[in-house]
């Protein structure tokens, strides 16, 4: 047991390094230096530059700059952010709790409405609508979704206000525009591992004992069609911090993906590796949830892991 | 009846009139300012940073002055008053500048403001890294900073400038406290740790939402033209950010922000469509350059003369204006914008939208042959100019007018318009290495004159044209080094003459503007004086 742990601690350790060593080599590829970007349409002049060099330290062969970065990011000093002027890590550490209770709120709202969704909607007409609401909604820009919530809920009928993260009410909007492509796609998943638990010769046995439809869908099909919906859980993790980027500028939300946006424009090193970084530490944790999971909806899986 | 109608003519002629001259600066007049209250607005951009010394960003100036203040300040004459200065001498040789400081003014951490922290502020550029650009460019000719007494502060200078002045009026010359200079953590971020004079004190920050100001109450020293005086009438005031158009103007309808700024062509109906809203919606023309098309003179085509003026004469500026701004936007004929002082009124309408001349001089210059897509051709070589546009600091919908522009050089003229909109690094790459044959600029300095000298001196350090000639760099010396206006305006006439229409360097397109819209019951809005953007909440107040 504890092997497994250590093993999977070591490779997530890896999993970041490469992450971090990947967005590195991508930041220096990227067409005109750090120096450029720092100048952005301001004065271009050699004494300029020759201060912003001596300021960041730039002068350094790009190596010696990567394993210097590797060696402080180690110790947990994630360097100053170039543009804001601050450490990077009190940047992240602001921005990032508005961004996680978005983010959750999202998740937990696009879960449950795509566990109701596949559930409720059984009959061939009602799937139907459904289904194709669940489409076009998944194939729908967020940011139009935001748009249209706004236009309706907060300037129409000023139920929910329309920006930032002083309240509950406040959390509303954004996280049902950012839930419901999540809960398009999971109710979509779900269904069809409904379909295919209800065919199995185990939903006729259950039927046979006398067990009401319902009672087979929930009690035990829903078992067998959660497997292939926990593992696109790490495609949620994405979506969820690509969609906070659009999210959050509709809205006036403060949180990570506005400070993304900003470094990558401008080409902000530290806070774009402390970004992918965090978004790589918490991939590795989301699957490895996955894959605990698995041994907890599936019983068969423990017996064959052990 | 007899009486009134005249009577009421010669007002409406008068509001008119005043409105004109001011520039709109009072749209909502809802009868005598009351104190108290608080007001949110929603604004465009988020400043990158807090600090007014690091300022970099003409949308962030109208949070700047809440919290602090500078020297001097402008009137609406593009002229210079006292501010935290009582007055200032310069020197027969112009290279001594004499400041009297207001002896009543302290910083809201209870440091006292005096010559010692002048000097504390100017000496802070000196530090290696602090801000390399203002030093290179705006402190270029400051040799030191002398206290002659507690109210009394001399700049040295290396050899006349007088954009020194300039300078002490801007944000990047605005009065920050001593010892916030030297305690604050995040100094170059500024936020609540650096204290200022201002009339109001920023203690909240949240990134990427709000930042919110309360009143400073002791605030007891306005410059004399600001309107009123004592403490500013608003408790306190949060600026939200909104960085969708849509958004911004959805929250003013529906009354969760009180005004906005920013508000684009397409959302104006929105706003002034609509009176049962109560909303009132207002324009200030921004200072410095106007928003232009630099031809880049160093190689082919613009390398030849009859190229640029073809260029100039293909672009009917008021046709496109038109399409993609709805007639909000004003034309700009020189380099300068309209509102300067130095702003050359002669030029206008003295070229521009001749398509038949455009294409007897492409003629002229060689460019006879047309390819299959229509475009003209020389040896085989079409005639391609390339634009390249920096994605973050596109705004106004600069991409848009490009494509009319594109479309309509090559309907008139068979010239190929490559528009390119790409990230900050790709941009700075294409004009180091001078693949592109179009530039297109504006700039919001105070005093035209910054900009031009970093526009079109051969040295200046967005000279983007190439075009070099030592008697435009040395009239543009002498509108920097000269003291008297009259003789910086002669200069300047020279100077724009020169560009525009012997050298047909520049295609002047639009004059800047800022736009703000607001609830009826928000009183004192208006534009800075001079800068011509949202001027600070000191004005502002809430009728009850």
């Amino acid at each position: 047991m504890t092997r497994a742990i250590a093993r999977r601690i070591a490779s997530g350790a890896v999993v970041l390094w490469a992450a971090a060593t990947a967005a590195y080599l991508a930041l220096l590829a990227a067409p005109g230096d750090i120096v450029d970007s720092l100048i952005g349409d301001g004065a271009d002049t050699p004494q300029v530059r020759a201060q912003i060099i001596a300021e960041w330290n730039l002068d350094r062969p790009a190596v010696v700059q990567y394993l210097d970065y590797l060696w402080r990011a180690a110790q947990g000093d994630l360097g100053r952010s170039y543009l804001l002027q601050r450490p990077v890590g009190e940047v992240i550490g602001d921005q990032l709790p508005p961004t996680l209770r978005l983010a959750v709120a999202a998740a937990a709202f696009g879960v449950v409405l795509a566990l109701v969704l596949a559930v409720t909607t059984r009959r061939r007409w009602v799937r139907g609508v459904s289904s194709t609401a669940e489409l076009i909604i998944v194939s729908t820009p967020p940011f139009l979704i935001g748009i249209v919530l706004l236009s309706v809920f907060s300037f129409r009928f000023g139920i929910f206000p329309v920006s930032g993260d002083q309240s509950w009410a406040a959390l509303v909007l954004p996280a049902v525009t950012l839930g419901l492509p999540i809960a398009g796609v999971l109710a979509q998943v779900l269904r069809d591992g409904l379909d295919r638990a209800l065919d199995e010769p185990f939903a006729v046995t259950a039927r046979a004992r006398g067990l009401t439809e319902r009672a087979v869908l929930v009690r035990h099909a829903l078992r067998h069609a959660l497997i292939p919906a926990v593992t696109v859980l790490g495609w949620l993790t994405g979506v969820l911090l690509g969609g906070a980027v659009i999210i959050e500028q509709v809205f006036g939300r403060p949180g990570l993906g506005q400070v993304t946006l900003q470094a990558v424009g401008n080409g902000d090193m530290p806070v774009v590796l402390a970004v992918v970084v965090l978004a790589a530490a918490v991939f590795v944790v989301i699957n490895t949830a996955a894959d605990l999971a698995y041994l907890l909806i599936d019983p068969r899986l423990r017996r064959t892991t052990s | 009846m007899r009486h009134t109608r005249p009577a009421a003519v010669v007002l409406a002629l008068t509001l008119l009139l005043t409105a004109c001259s001011s520039g709109g600066q009072q749209p909502a007049a809802v009868g005598r300012p009351v104190s108290g209250g608080s007001l949110t607005w929603a604004v465009e951009i988020e400043p990158i940073t807090f600090n007014p010394h690091q300022y970099a960003q003409a949308k962030a100036r109208l949070l700047v002055w809440n919290t602090f203040e500078a020297l001097l300040g402008h009137d609406s004459q593009g002229g210079l008053v006292p501010w935290l200065s009582t007055g200032h001498q310069v020197s027969a040789d112009g290279m001594t500048y004499t400041f009297a400081l207001r002896t009543d003014v302290t910083f809201t951490d209870g440091t006292k403001f005096d010559a010692a922290a002048v000097k504390a502020n100017i000496d802070q550029f000196f530090v290696e890294g602090y801000n390399p650009a203002v030093l290179a460019v705006q402190l270029r000719n400051l040799d030191r900073v002398e206290v002659v007494d507690p109210a009394t502060v001399a700049f040295h200078l290396r050899q006349p400038d007088v954009l020194l002045l300039d300078f002490l009026s801007s944000p990047q010359g605005a009065q920050v406290s001593p010892k916030s200079l030297k305690e604050a953590k995040n100094l170059k971020a500024g936020g609540p740790e650096l204290a200022g004079t201002g009339p109001f004190i920023l203690d909240r920050y949240t990134a990427g939402q709000e930042v919110h100001f309360t009143k400073n109450a002791a605030y007891n020293w306005a410059p004399a033209n600001a309107g009123h005086s004592g403490a500013a009438y608003l408790d306190e005031i949060t600026y939200r950010f909104l960085k969708e158009s849509s958004v911004r103007v959805g929250a003013l309808t529906s009354g969760q922000v009180q005004v906005i700024e920013g508000v684009p062509a397409t959302d104006e109906p929105l706003i002034t469509a609509n009176p049962q809203l109560s909303l009132s919606l207002s324009r200030g023309l921004n200072s410095g350059s106007a928003y232009s098309y630099y031809f880049n003179t160093t190689h082919a085509p613009f390398d030849d003369i009859r190229v640029r003026r073809a260029f100039r004469e293909a672009v009917d500026v008021d046709a496109v204006l038109t399409g993609v701004y709805r007639g909000s936007a004003t034309r700009a004929w020189s380099v300068i914008g309209p509102t300067s002082p130095f702003y050359d009124k002669t030029l206008e309408k003295t070229y521009g939208g001749d398509a038949a001349e455009a294409n007897k001089l492409l003629d002229e210059a060689g460019w006879t042959a047309r390819d299959a897509d229509g475009f003209r051709t020389k040896d085989g070589k079409r005639l391609t100019v390339r634009l390249v546009q920096s994605a973050p600091f596109v705004r106004d919908r600069r991409d848009v007018l490009a494509q009319a522009v594109q479309a309509q050089v090559k309907q008139s003229a068979g010239i190929d318009l490559n528009i390119a909109v790409v990230d900050q690094g790709t941009a700075t790459q294409a004009l180091a290495d001078g693949q592109y044959e179009v530039f297109d600029n504006s700039r919001a300095d105070t005093d035209a004159g910054a900009a031009l000298n970093l526009l079109l001196h051969s040295g200046g350090a967005i000279n983007r044209t190439g075009f070099t000639d030592p008697a435009l760099d040395k009239l543009l010396e002498q509108g920097r080094a000269g003291t008297d206006q009259a003789q910086r305006q002669a200069v300047y006439q020279r100077v724009q003459k020169l560009a525009i229409t012997d050298q047909a360097l520049i295609l002047p397109l639009y004059a800047p503007a800022d736009q703000i819209a607001a609830s009826r019951a928000v009183g004192g809005l208006g534009f800075e004086p001079t800068a011509g953007v949202p001027g600070s909440a000191y004005h502002l107040w809430v009728s009850k």
